[in-house]
Parts: structure tokens; sequence; C-alpha cells
């Protein structure tokens, strides 16, 4: 079929045309950026953001860290966080709690404002558990994930972190309780052998010291002629 | 009171000694400053070294710097054993090796300070001495390692996994505080504010100590000498007051200004997050 537009009809299709690229949006780099998943910040993140490639895999590292929950024995993934809970696996933690929305973080988990990144480097809690929905440490997709862990928190701020690294315990458990010996024996045993070995040198030399001084003070008493 | 004295260390020791001091209480006092953060003592403290962060690196770097101290100062140990006679240079009365007799002593110096025996004679090191030496030795090689981990801790979650750096940061801590603790009490004590001493024991800044007294304290060592007759060669004259001056000022800031760290850290204790 042949359609054969001329004279006024083809001159007022141009204009039409030309109105209507004027309502289109003028092109933008950032729209680009946002289709593509990958890419995604890229720019900003210290690691390369190709989680999916071979960032989460675990290279040199993987001999040495378990996988959670497998084996709680002498080296588990991450103490702490190889702990059974009830609630350990939900894409939100803190599903159906009550009056979540208006209290602290703290108030709930007393325990976990006391470590180094909290008390010292004054780092929020969101700077590493992220945005509501805050997911269980071990639900698949969280961030806080020991397969993802290091790239999508760690590295944020510890440039390089690899997944050994993030397997630091940042809730670090009270090393001088017996209960930690059930989450973090090595910690313990650590804890305690240091301090055996402090409080055997002080139980000896504190005593001796102080009678030293005394038996001297007392010698001088009795020949002040000493030199 | 004559004043002869006779020749105890090296200037080569004298001078480790002397940096040991310096790096000692610049690690104390960065170490310190950062732990107790949280207080207004630990914050002032960390002020003299620009900050919280500009002090652990000045930790570091003085760190790094004691590491290669220790490695030279090992190095130089080694060469002074005399390896064709390994057994006597090693356990032999001047070597800083413990032995059976150390512990003899260390009772029968008790059995004195109660009033019950006559007072050990010493040879050229007690046993105090002995136990300070090697104390520093192995708190050196503890600290050291514990410290290069936590210095580089990407590089070391890849040599163990990353909780090992919670466990390497309580061994340097613990470690460190029985340091802090042995050298500003118990070492600054026997050296320092004992009363034979008193207020200070110039010895290891000026290199000879008091014969004297050294004749009361170690008469075997002098005995040892005079057999040989070696005494005569290792007296020397007493330094100058102006340099005699500055030993006092030296030692005596340095005790005041570890003193200083030892009452703000035991004071401020309960401030702190453990
Ligand atoms: C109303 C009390 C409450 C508040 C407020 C609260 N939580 Fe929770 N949270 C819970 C409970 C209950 C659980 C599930 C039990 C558990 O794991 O201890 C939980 C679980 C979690 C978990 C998952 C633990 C796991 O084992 O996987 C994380 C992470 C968490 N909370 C972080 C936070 C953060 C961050 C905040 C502040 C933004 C916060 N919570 C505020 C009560 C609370
Ligand atoms: C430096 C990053 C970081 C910060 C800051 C942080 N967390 Fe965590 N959190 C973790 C990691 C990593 C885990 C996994 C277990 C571990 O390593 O201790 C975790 C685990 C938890 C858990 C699970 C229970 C446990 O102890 O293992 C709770 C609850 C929690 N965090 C709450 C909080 C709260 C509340 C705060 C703020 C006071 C906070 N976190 C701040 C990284 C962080
Ligand atoms: C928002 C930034 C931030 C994030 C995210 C973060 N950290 Fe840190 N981290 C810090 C800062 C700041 C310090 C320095 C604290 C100090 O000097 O007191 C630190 C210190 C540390 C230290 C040294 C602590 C010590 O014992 O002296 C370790 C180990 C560490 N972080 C591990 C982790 C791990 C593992 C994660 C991921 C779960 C993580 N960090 C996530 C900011 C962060």
């Amino acid at each position: 079929m042949k359609v054969n537009i001329s004279g006024p009809g083809r001159r007022f299709l141009l204009s039409a045309a030309l109105v209507f690229s004027m309502l289109l949006p003028p092109p933008a780099a950032g729209q680009e950026e946002v289709s593509s998943a990958i890419r995604r910040y890229r720019d900003r993140e210290a690691s390369t953001g190709f989680y999916e490639q071979y960032e989460v895999r675990p290279r040199r590292q993987q001999a040495l860290v378990e996988i959670p929950g497998l084996r709680k024995g002498l080296m588990p993934y991450s103490p702490s966080a190889a702990r059974v809970r009830v609630r350990t696996r939900l894409a939100d933690s803190h599903q159906g709690l009550r009056f979540y929305r208006w209290l602290r973080c703290e108030t709930c988990h007393p325990g976990q404002g006391k470590d180094i990144h909290t008390v010292r480097a004054n780092l929020t809690c969101r700077q590493c558990h992220g945005t509501e929905p805050i997911a269980s440490i071990k639900h698949y997709f969280s961030p806080m994930n020991p397969i993802r862990r290091h790239a999508y928190v760690c590295a944020k701020c510890h440039p390089g972190a690899n997944a050994s690294y993030a397997a630091y315990v940042v809730h670090e458990p009270n090393p001088a309780r017996v209960a930690t010996l059930e989450t973090f024996p090595v910690l313990f045993y650590a804890f305690w052998i240091m301090i055996g070995i402090a409080g055997v040198t002080f139980v000896i030399f504190l005593p001796h010291t102080i009678l030293w001084g005394l038996r001297e003070v007392l010698e001088k008493k009795e020949k002040p002629n000493r030199e | 009171m004559n004043n002869l004295r006779i020749r105890r260390f090296t200037p080569l020791q004298r001078l480790f000694h002397f940096l040991l001091i310096l790096s000692f209480l610049i690690q104390a006092a960065t170490g310190l400053c950062r732990m107790y953060v949280e207080t207004a003592w630990g914050q002032r403290l960390g002020r003299l070294f620009g900050g919280y962060d500009a002090a652990l690196e000045v930790h570091k770097i003085v760190g790094i710097l004691m590491i290669v101290g220790f490695i030279f100062h090992a190095a130089f140990m080694l060469m002074r054993v005399n390896w064709k006679h390994w057994k006597e240079s090693l356990f032999g009365p001047d070597s800083i090796v413990p032995g059976t007799k150390d512990a003899a002593q260390f009772f029968q110096h008790l059995g004195w300070f109660l009033g019950m025996r006559r007072a050990p004679e010493f040879d050229r090191w007690g046993y105090w001495e002995k136990f300070d030496y090697w104390a520093v030795f192995w708190g050196m090689v503890i600290i050291g390692v514990t410290g290069l981990l936590l210095a580089y801790p990407i590089a070391s979650s890849r040599l163990m996994p990353g909780w090992g750096l919670n466990v390497a940061f309580w061994i340097h801590r613990i470690e460190a505080l029985l340091a802090i603790g042995h050298v500003f009490i118990i070492h600054f004590f026997i050296a320092h504010l004992r009363w034979r001493n008193f207020p200070m024991d110039r010895t290891m800044f000026e290199g000879s100590a008091d014969l004297h007294a050294v004749h009361h304290e170690r008469p075997l060592w002098i005995a040892r000498l005079d057999a040989d007759g070696r005494l005569g060669g290792l007296q020397v004259p007493e330094a100058v007051p102006i340099e005699k001056g500055i030993y006092y000022v030296f030692g005596l800031t340095a005790v005041a200004f570890g003193l200083y760290l030892l009452i703000g850290a035991i004071v401020n204790a309960p401030r702190i997050t453990w």
C-alpha cells in the first residue's frame, strides 16, 4: 500500500514531531547508570563493585574460614554469629516487633553498643546494618551474610577487606565470661592465659618489692653510717 | 664517701636503654590515650600527640622502630656469646641467662627481707635484673607480633581468620598493661626509689656504679674481677656535675611521667568500656 503524504499534510506531521520531541526529556547520563545494576555506584565504592563476578569468592582465605553454623568447634567462622537464634534468617529481623519504630537500637540490644566501632569510632548501628529493613545476619540476601559481608559492609570503610577480614567479631563477647568459652573459646583462653601471666608476676613481685623497700629503710636505721 | 666508680655498661648498652625509655614512654602514652579515649584524661593525653588518630600513627611508627631496635639487640647479644665455649658463656656468672642459683637467691633475699637469713651475695646480675631483662625480651616479642598483626589487619587476615584480630588485640592489651605495671611500679621502685638507690640509680645512664655500693651488694662480682686482675681497669672517675645533673633530670622526668600514666590509668579504669 502506498501512502502519499504531501503538501500541508507533510508539513503538519513534521511540526508535530518537532513539538513532540520537545516534550521528551533531555538525554541524561544518570539514567544510563540506573539501568545498569552492576555498575551502579561503582565509582563510590572502595571495592570494584563487581561483587557477583569474583569478589565474594574468598580465594586463599577459604581454607581458613568455615561456613557459619556448620561447625561450632574451636574455629567457627564468626563465633557470635554462628549461635542459633529464633529470628536469625528473616529478611526483616524486626518483623512484627511492637514499638520497634519508637525505640533506639541500644534499648533492645544493650550488649551490641559496646564494641570498638561504636564506643571509639562513634559509628552508628546503621552504618553497618543498613536502613530498614534490617535483615538477620544469616538471611541469604543480607549484606551481613558472611559470603558478602566484607564487600557490602566492611569494604565501605576498610578498603581491600576480604572475607577473612570480615570474620573479625565486631560485637566481641566479654572475654572474661564463662559464656565466651562456648562462643569464642580461643579468645577466652588467650585472655585468661595472659591474665594468669600478669597475675603471677604481680603476686610475686609486688609483695617482694614492698618488703625489700621496708627492709632497706630498717637497715638504714640500724646503721646510719652505711657509706 | 669515696667517689670511685666501676664500669658496668658500655655506651652502646646505655644508648639502647635510653632509646628504650623514650620509645616505651611514647608507646605507653599513645596506647593509653587510645584505650582511655572515652575519658577526659585520655583525650588530654591524645592531644599531646595530635589527637586520637595521629596518636595511632605515632604508635605504629615508634612500634616498628622498637621492633627494628629489638632485632639489632638480639643480633648483638648473639654476637656477644662466645660460641666456642657456649656453655660457660651462656651459663657463666657474667651471663644474663637465669639459673637455679637465681631461684635460690630469690628465696634467700625474701628471707633477708623478713630478717630470717643473711643477705645473699649477688654476682654481676641479680635475679630481679635477669627477670626484668627477660620480661622485656619476651614482652617485645609478644607485643611486637600482635602489634604488627593489628597494624596491617588486611594483610594479617590473609594469614589467619579475621577473628584472630580480636585475640591479638586482647593479648596486645594485657601484655602492654603488664609491661606498664611492671616497669612503672616494680622496676622504678627497685632501681630508683628504694633506699639504697634513692632518689635515682644513675648506673644505667652514666655507665658506672658506685664501687662501694657494688662491693656491698655484689661482692661475688668484685671478687671475681679482683681475682682476674681486671678490677683496676674497670675503675672510672665520676661524671662531671653537669653530666650528672642531666642524668638526674632525664631519669626523674621519665619516672614522673611514668607515674602520671600509671595513676591516670588506675584512676580512670572504671570509666572506660573494656
Ligand atoms: C523493640 C526492640 C528492638 C529494637 C528497638 C531493635 N531491635 Fe534488633 N532485634 C530485636 C529482636 C527481638 C531481635 C531478634 C532476636 C535476636 O536475634 O536477638 C532483633 C534482631 C536484630 C538483628 C538480627 C540478629 C541476628 O541474629 O541475625 C539485627 C542485626 C538487629 N536486630 C539490629 C538492630 C538495629 C541496628 C537496631 C536499631 C536500628 C535494632 N536492632 C533495634 C529487637 C529490637
Ligand atoms: C562495624 C560494623 C557494625 C556496627 C557499627 C554495628 N554492628 Fe551489629 N553486627 C555487625 C556484624 C559484622 C555482626 C555479625 C556478628 C559479629 O561479627 O559480631 C553484627 C551482629 C549484630 C547482631 C546480632 C547478634 C550478635 O551480636 O552477633 C545485633 C543484634 C547487632 N549486630 C546489633 C547492632 C547494634 C544495636 C548496633 C549499634 C549499637 C550495631 N549492631 C552496630 C557489624 C556491626
Ligand atoms: C562506617 C565505617 C566502618 C565500617 C562499615 C566498618 N568499620 Fe571497622 N573501623 C572503622 C573505624 C573508623 C575504625 C577505627 C576505630 C578506632 O580507631 O578506634 C575501625 C576499626 C576496625 C578494626 C580495628 C579494631 C581494633 O581492634 O583496633 C577492625 C578489625 C575492623 N574495624 C573491622 C571491621 C569489619 C570486620 C567490618 C565489617 C563488618 C567493619 N570494620 C566495618 C570504620 C568502619
